[in-house]
């Protein structure tokens, strides 16, 4: 060992001393409490659901059910009241994205069949399906997994109430099914399948939808009956709409299992459309383009 | 007693399996780095996925019927393990298949050293 590595040795052990000297009196920061701070005592209460500790605490809460979160989950517990409408939102944004991608590639029909179909002395491409993608092992490998994966995908989203997940992770693993079969398989398998441009717009249309009437439904209902919060998805005994946790408790936790399939919907078929407009060829896609704009 | 005694024995193979794959891990890691071609590399790093990952996710499938503290959530444990490990059997050979066959026909890295190539000797 030359001098050199003898002072960068001396010089790494210092730091380090150094630094197990200033963490061990605190020096980088405050110490952490060792009590749980109001904020999170309040916020632990509420969704733990303990109602009697509620009463203790707050005497003036004549119902236990008035503020009563029926989460099991800490994040979506303190999201709860906010749900409907950061779903609607966040789905929002994505669906604009999607708009606009579609709206570049904006012709009625982006199937490579009916192109096929068209010209149909062009015997260069192969339409047979069994003869595109990679080897064997590859596709059956792909079919399997195609089904596994819109499995766990479902799964994710359906459970998301209760456990970590939700629809956006899901859909966003279901549309890796679809990208994986155009990888290994060929893009004339996804359509044979029947994921075309148009239907997957129409399923992710849908998917929105509901997302808008399940996120502004408290609020029309309460408007017709009086007294209307905006946001009604943790329960409020005295308004008159009491909120979506009312029904189908401990399972469904209130609307969030529908906002969590329809946002599987949205997200999912909203990536496929993405997947099945950039597995376009380019002569394909430039040559509807240049028609659009005249230059035949 | 007898039960307690099943569970005991499988809890400790769990345990085995998750070393087994802390083994494969290594070996797949020093296969990386001495082995002398791209295609005998992939091998290596198939052994880092199936044996280190695999044989561990199925060592805690095991391992977690005794977890009792868990309560109910031990069953979930165990199914999303088994079904990883599951995928993983799956998706892994395939994955180091296609990328070694494409590697092969696009001609991007010499079979250098070579024993046999039954691949060439196919085509011809």
């Amino acid at each position: 060992m030359g001098t050199r590595e003898k002072i960068l040795l001396a010089l790494i052990i210092i730091s380090l001393a150094l630094l197990a000297v200033i963490l061990s009196f605190g020096a980088l920061g405050a110490v952490p409490l060792k009590t749980i701070r109001p904020l999170g005592s309040f916020y632990l209460y509420f969704m733990a659901n303990n109602n009697i500790m509620i009463q203790e605490i707050y005497p003036s809460i004549t119902k236990p059910s008035d503020f009563w979160a029926a989460s099991t989950e800490g994040v979506t517990a303190i999201l709860w009241d906010y749900r409907g409408l950061d779903t609607l939102f966040e789905t929002s944004v994505f669906f604009f994205a999607i708009i606009g991608s579609v709206s570049v590639f904006r012709y009625y029909s982006a199937s490579l069949e009916e192109k096929n179909k068209k010209n149909t002395n062009n015997s260069s491409i192969n339409t047979k399906t069994s003869d595109q993608g990679l080897s064997l092992i590859v596709k059956l490998i792909t079919r399997i997994n195609f089904v596994v994966i819109i499995a766990v995908s479902a799964s994710i989203a359906f459970h998301g109430q209760l456990t970590p997940g939700g629809g956006f992770q899901g859909g966003a693993t279901l549309a890796v099914a679809p990208l994986l079969a155009i990888a290994a398989l060929s893009r004339y398998f996804v359509e044979d399948v029947g994921l075309k441009k148009n239907t997957m717009l129409t399923i992710r249309t849908l998917g929105l939808l509901i997302i808008g009437l399940l996120a502004l439904a408290p609020l029309i209902m309460g408007l017709v009956g009086g007294n209307p919060y905006i946001m009604e998805n943790q329960p409020k005994s005295w308004a008159m709409f009491i909120g979506f946790p009312s029904f189908g408790l401990g399972v469904l936790l209130g609307s969030l299992a529908f906002y969590n399939m329809a946002e599987l919907l949205a997200v999912g078929a909203g990536f496929t459309v993405v997947f099945l407009l950039l597995t376009l060829p380019e002569e394909f896609f430039k040559k509807i383009l240049s028609r659009e704009v005249g230059e035949q | 007693m007898l039960i307690e005694l099943v569970k005991t024995i499988i809890f400790f193979i769990g345990m085995g399996l998750v070393g087994l794959g802390a083994v494969f891990d290594l070996i797949g890691a020093l296969g990386l780095l001495r082995f002398p071609n791209f295609f005998v590399r992939l091998h290596a790093a198939t052994i880092g996925a199936i044996g280190g990952a695999v044989y561990p996710l199925i060592g805690v499938a095991l391992m977690a019927p005794s977890l009792e503290s868990f309560g109910q959530y031990r069953w979930y444990l165990m199914g999303g393990a088994i079904v990883t490990a599951l995928f993983i059997v799956l998706a892994a050979p395939t994955g180091s298949h296609a990328l070694a066959r494409a590697t092969h026909r696009a001609k991007v890295v010499p079979v250098e050293p070579k024993v046999v190539d039954h691949l060439e000797e196919d085509k011809g």
